[in-house]
């Protein structure tokens, strides 16, 4: 919409336009720093979750902000910009350990609490660990984000449909974890 | 809904309460201006590729050039190189046969040449400064 055009249009016309119809104009910094505010929190927990890894996490988070700015994101809807956003981590996520399996490495890699101290935190990363990347990336995407089958499917990269079969497998292989390791009641 | 599902959920929930971080998050402000300065590396090295490619190819041209020049007078250049020998030289016959079979297209051809050879080397140090 053009300034010309602003200045012509009434006043509930311009509030109609505005947020009924929401523009799509380039994100700018501000709008960015709140929207990392927002989201790089959860997005830290859920790589964090699925590499195991700190430092991991910390360098997974930047390349995925620098990946979600280079596709010049438009201020649309907040959702929309989240689940994008969750989308570019799990693809960058998963070629990370492409890449670790490349290079022979066990992944995941450095989980926390491979000391011998008995710790619930340990112990949960420790269980989590034991689940394939894509099942760690569905029962997050599933359970803490609350994402759609479609959101998910997007996301890590299958139909929506196998979703739910998929998830499926992921939670009864996640409870038969827990009741091996005796933590069915946590 | 499967049994182990809401057990699945629970579980999830308190793992996703855990709070691992130990330092701050990156700040947005860093990231925001070291996307920024990526975004124009890469715009600046799209927008060079085109020159690049010229470049490639003028490097490729002026060889061929020289390979050419050298070749199809290779003879009397050998000629003329033996020409400047101490034993050639002592019985006074220095150059006189071989400079008449290069001609003076030759010589434009090669002062042509050594100037675009310069010329591109100067231009790809200037570029790249």
């Amino acid at each position: 919409m053009t300034a010309d055009g602003l200045i012509l249009q009434t006043p509930f016309a311009f509030a109609t336009a505005t947020f009924q119809r929401t523009p799509k104009r380039p994100m700018d910094e501000a709008k960015f720093e709140a929207f990392y505010r927002k989201t790089a929190g959860r997005l830290w927990s859920y790589i964090f979750r699925m590499t195991g890894n700190a430092a991991t996490a910390d360098d997974l988070l930047q390349k995925t902000f620098f990946r979600f700015l280079r596709s010049n994101p438009t201020i649309a809807d907040d959702d929309h910009l989240r689940h994008y956003i969750f989308r570019t981590a799990t693809n960058l996520v998963f070629d990370h350990f492409r890449e670790i399996k490349r290079h022979r490495e066990l992944a995941p890699e450095a989980v926390p609490g491979s000391s011998p101290s008995v710790d619930l935190r340990h112990d949960m990363m420790r269980v989590f660990a034991e689940l394939k990347p894509q099942e760690r990336a569905l029962l997050w995407l599933a359970h803490v984000e609350g994402s759609s089958h479609e959101e998910i499917g997007e996301a890590i990269g299958v139909k929506a449909k196998s979703v739910r079969v998929l998830l499926f497998r992921a939670r009864k292989r996640l409870a038969g974890i827990l009741e091996k390791r005796g933590l069915t009641h946590v | 809904m499967s049994d182990f599902e809401p057990e699945v959920d629970a579980w999830m929930k308190q793992f996703a309460r855990l709070d691992e971080r130990r330092g701050p998050l990156p700040d947005a402000n860093t990231l925001w201006v070291k996307a920024k300065l990526m975004q124009s590396t890469i715009a600046m090295e799209r927008a060079s590729q085109p020159i690049t490619r010229v470049q490639i190819a003028a490097y490729l041209l002026v060889a061929g050039s020289w390979a050419a020049l050298v070749t199809w007078k290779w003879n009397a250049l050998s000629a003329w190189f033996n020409s400047f020998k101490p034993a050639h030289i002592i019985l006074g016959a220095a150059g006189a046969s071989a400079a008449n079979s290069l001609s003076l297209t030759f010589f434009m051809m090669l002062i042509a040449l050594a100037s675009v050879t310069v010329m591109l080397a100067f231009h790809t140090i200037l570029a790249e400064e």
